[in-house]
């Protein structure tokens, strides 16, 4: 069935198409509209879940832990300061292996209070263990919680799905909804391999001290490197199931082309008709659509752009000192590599500033016109 | 047992630090320093109550839609709900602890429905009395009277009432119009006493054809005759035609006699007789004035009832003494002094002072003196002791005489339905104790309620039930953050128009909706309601529960003594002591 509705009423269906056990959340704008739209429904009887009420984020992942460690689903939904606010519990999480989704709202982290989109807020969190998947669109939400949950509970490691504020959030767009019957042989019930069971009493995630703490990290990041081919796998049974798939990254326009532009969440959409417009210019250029940003896709990446001489990449978060974050990791995942295009890191739209055809464009055009960026920062629209 | 294990490599470990054995051998209550436990304690109302209500334990069975269960447990210690729930001044209400939060538990509204629930019932008493062979006599059948013979039936006892009137309810018949107190109320409560075997003998006034010595057939007796004369104002023209004491008044307007009265009716006094008959004389068609020596707040009359008197059209004149009643034709002249209020008196009120040649008249048709009773002493037999106007009996309400007991109006001073229900029951179990010889005055200290005055008497027959703890549930200590602010319901009253019409009942009882409503409010203070949030709360799994009901035990092998249960229990219903070291 398809329905017009706002990326947050999108969460909600995955949410309640996930056959979620518990919901524990904390009210902050952006995100608020996703967990009012679960707790009526759970309040007036129409959704069997149990919605846990709680003083702050740092509770709310708390519950979340405590009741995963139970062996039952559950979801969270946040934003900006309150996402940072669960900051500790984010690596317990993680680091007691729980498969919890959590939907983060992107908004930016004041001061300057501000309450639009941008990605500050979790790519603040990008060290905390937790998978990180980026949506285009409210169908891309839904469908995404879906496999989230499949990912996590296969991996025993969190995820978090991100959207952007506003541009998803509270603009509704046509979204197919796949019916229970459909959902439930995709996602079948969550089966802990740990559990607290009063009955047989254990003691969970007590010491380690330094003769085995280093192998309990090694085991995360072998766990994270499984993710490409879980979430491939997933992803592949998912469109099989449903007709709709989109892969850790995705790559549109041109087939051979000189120049990429890289782009994540909302900016893609736009780019993608910028770049049909430069193409029919005679332009050679495509476009990469990063989804999965931990762990980082540095292979797929590089199987798209190893021919290429320059890469472009927008950015909509700063980490003061060093630039965007995206062109970081990516310049990080090339350097080993013996070919690699010139990486141009431009930095846009923080604090929910509109990145408009013409300032992707003007993007494209510096790094047509310059062999190598000129500063490692390129600013996009700086009003100087 | 602890075994720290060595992994050689990554391998080898599971994925997250987890104990592979269960960790039941470590038993973390040895780290305890305090220790939490189930601990029943006395809510503020109950202790309260004269008549010594379990008000917790039936409101709690009120909100589990058990009314019948709400019923047999104020039955427990009262006979009469339907009577107490319309006349008792509830001073359970001024008590109440949400009475801080927001606004107390209209706790009187919802013993009225339980009991007038129950009465649909038709429910079939069983006769109790008489097992024993001890034969126990009752002279008086106000409230007094009949729950001390109620108490002495269900404990066996043989038991007969002697009534001057020809018929039951003392006080309750005589002195409560029916606009407050329906008749049918006052019987079903009597009729359900005579059911478990008690024998009222009315048209039988003491000291006339009965006599002490003609009771010898009685192991124990128990005199509640009450205070029925009216205390006389000592003025001239007192005795003078058309002019009534106020009992005497309503003794004859609730059989439904015809009297004669006056149109303008002037009432002496401030106490709930004068009330009652101000209100009774507006039904009756006439202009009431009360004239009272003192000011509004010295006033012993309920303030509820002065409140519909004066919605009923009753006019309250204060600071006025009459000291003359003179006679002109059939209107009668009342010389009156205004008065001004001086120094406090014994009774803590501040005594009324006449102003000097402030002399006024006030004319009327009749004129009611309503100024309190004194109880009649000529046919006491000898050796009881009085002081102060009352019979003087210790605590158990024995007098100077073996086997004699003494109860209700006649022995105190706090002349209330509940004080005389409170007072029969304790003569009830003071006689079952003189009877069996035991110490009656231990028995009352094992059962009382809090600090007392008031009793159980299902404690003293079900010693093996759960004890509670005789502290006082403080506001303080109960955990508001789980209530939520509620209006307390009311009883809706008729209108005025058609209130004076008759003698019909003022309020209305509650709907079965509104007394859950109104029971859902109550705190219930120190009672445990098996909310569970202990067993929420508790990060030790260490609160039990066998079939999915709480046990009221602690595990103390796990319990480490966090607290958590003790400050998240809404109604302080758990207790923390401290380990011994």
């Amino acid at each position: 069935m398809k329905k017009v509705i706002t990326g947050n009423q999108a969460v909600a269906y995955g949410v309640i198409l996930s056959r979620v056990d518990l919901i524990s959340a904390y009210p902050i704008t952006p995100q608020t509209t996703i967990v009012e739209e679960l707790s009526e429904l759970i309040a007036s009887g129409r959704l069997n879940t149990r919605f846990l009420k709680v003083e702050s984020e740092h509770s709310a992942m708390a519950a979340l832990i405590g009741a995963s460690t139970g062996g039952v689903r559950c979801f969270t939904a946040t934003s900006s300061h309150g996402l940072a606010y669960m900051h500790e519990m984010l690596h317990w999480a993680s680091g007691a292996r729980l498969p919890i989704v959590l939907v983060n709202v992107n908004r930016a982290i004041g001061p300057p209070w501000n309450i639009w989109s941008d990605q500050s807020d979790s790519l603040s969190q990008r060290d905390t263990g937790w998978i990180q998947l980026y949506c285009e669109n409210n169908q891309e939400v839904l469908d995404t919680i879906l496999q989230a949950y499949r990912i996590a509970e296969s991996v025993k490691l969190p995820v978090m799905v991100v959207l952007d504020a506003y541009v998803l959030s509270h603009t509704s767009e046509a979204v197919e909804i796949p019916t229970m019957e459909e959902v439930d042989p995709f996602l079948p019930p969550y089966c802990p391999e740990y559990q607290i069971d009063i009955q047989e009493p254990k003691a969970f995630s007590m010491i380690a001290t330094p003769e085995h703490f280093l192998e309990f990290r090694y085991k995360i990041q072998k766990a994270m490197e499984e993710v490409p081919e879980i979430a491939k796998k997933v992803d592949d049974e998912f469109r099989s199931r449903f007709g709709r798939g989109y892969g850790a990254i995705e790559r549109y326009g041109k087939e051979e082309a000189e120049i990429f532009l890289m782009t994540s969440g909302t900016v893609t959409s736009t780019s993608r008709i910028v770049i049909k417009k430069l193409i029919g210019k005679g332009v050679s250029i495509a476009g990469i659509k990063i989804k999965r940003f931990r762990p980082f896709p540095s292979k797929e990446i590089y199987e798209e752009v190893k021919g290429a001489k320059k890469l472009a990449i927008i950015d909509r978060n700063l980490s003061a000192g060093v630039g965007g974050i995206f062109a970081q990791e990516l310049r990080a995942s090339l350097y080993s590599r013996e070919e690699r295009p010139q990486v141009f890191g431009f930095i846009s739209g923080l604090g929910g500033r509109d990145i408009t055809p013409e300032l992707i464009e003007e993007a494209i055009q510096y790094t047509m016109e310059h062999p190598r960026p000129e500063e490692e920062i390129l600013w996009l629209g700086l009003k100087k | 047992m602890s075994n720290l294990i060595h992994f050689k490599g990554a391998s080898e470990m599971p994925m997250i630090s987890i104990s592979l054995g269960d960790m039941d051998w470590n038993k973390t209550g040895a780290w305890r320093t305090q220790r939490p436990f189930y601990d029943d304690k006395t809510p503020p109302c109950s202790t309260t109550c004269p008549a010594g209500n379990d008000i917790v334990g039936f409101i709690l069975k009120i909100t589990q839609g058990d009314f019948e269960g709400a019923w047999n447990l104020i039955k427990q210690e009262n006979p009469f709900p339907g009577i107490c729930g319309r006349v008792c001044f509830h001073p359970c209400e001024s008590k109440c602890n949400r009475r801080d939060y927001d606004e107390p538990i209209a706790i009187h509204a919802l013993e009225r429905f339980v009991s007038d629930f129950s009465s649909n019932l038709n429910r079939k008493i069983e006769k109790v009395s008489g097992v024993r062979k001890e034969k126990i006599a009752i002279i008086g059948s106000g409230p007094a009277g009949m729950s001390c013979a109620y108490h002495l039936a269900r404990l066996h006892y043989d038991v007969t009432v002697f009534e001057s009137s020809p018929l039951a309810g003392g006080m309750l018949r005589i002195g409560i119009p029916s606009y407050r107190l329906p008749k049918e109320v006052l019987d079903r409560e009597i009729s359900n006493i005579e059911a478990l075997g008690v024998e009222i003998r009315t048209g039988t006034p003491f000291g006339e054809n009965l006599k002490l010595d003609g009771l010898e057939d009685y192991q124990a007796i128990f005199i509640a005759t009450g205070a029925h004369r009216s205390r006389a104002l000592e003025i001239p023209g007192e005795k003078g035609k058309s002019v009534f004491s106020g009992l005497d008044l309503l003794r004859k307007i609730n059989p439904g006699k015809k009297i004669k009265l006056g149109d303008k009716v002037a009432i002496i006094g401030g106490g709930n007789t004068a009330i009652d008959v101000a209100r009774s004389a507006i039904r009756l068609g006439k202009k009431a004035t009360i004239l009272y020596r003192r000011s509004k707040e010295e006033m012993p009359a309920f303030e509820d009832e002065v409140v519909e008197a004066i919605e009923e059209g009753v006019e309250i004149r204060y600071l006025v003494s009459p000291i003359r009643i003179q006679q002109k034709d059939s209107l009668k002249r009342l010389e009156c002094l205004r008065m001004e209020l001086g120094e406090k008196d014994e009774s803590g009120r501040r005594r009324p002072v006449p102003i000097p040649d402030s002399n006024f008249f006030i004319e009327a048709d009749s004129m009611i003196i309503a100024a309190g009773e004194e109880i009649e002493v000529s046919f006491l037999p000898k050796g009881m002791e009085k002081k102060e106007g009352i019979v003087l009996t210790q605590r158990n309400g024995s007098t100077g005489i073996k086997g004699i007991f003494a109860g209700g109006d006649l022995t105190s001073n706090q002349r209330t339905v509940a004080h005389a229900i409170g007072s029969g029951k304790k003569a009830a179990l003071a006689i079952d104790c003189y009877l069996k010889g035991m110490d009656s005055e231990g028995a009352i200290r094992q059962i009382l309620i809090g600090e007392g005055p008031s009793i159980s008497i299902f404690r003293h027959l079900h010693p093996e039930e759960r004890t509670m703890n005789p502290h006082v549930v403080t506001f303080e200590e109960l955990n508001t953050d789980y209530f939520e602010p509620s209006k307390r319901h009311r009883e809706s009253k008729g209108l005025v128009k058609k209130r004076i019409k008759g003698f019909g009942e003022v309020t209305s009882t509650f709907t079965e909706g509104i007394a859950l409503e109104e029971a859902e409010r109550c705190f219930g203070c120190g009672t445990c309601n098996g909310c569970e949030n202990c067993y929420v709360f508790c990060p030790d799994a260490s609160v039990v529960k066998t079939e999915e009901i709480l046990s009221h035990q602690v595990d103390y092998d796990f319990c480490k003594g966090c607290g958590i249960c003790f400050s998240e229990c809404p109604r302080g219903a758990i207790s923390l002591k401290e380990e011994a070291r």
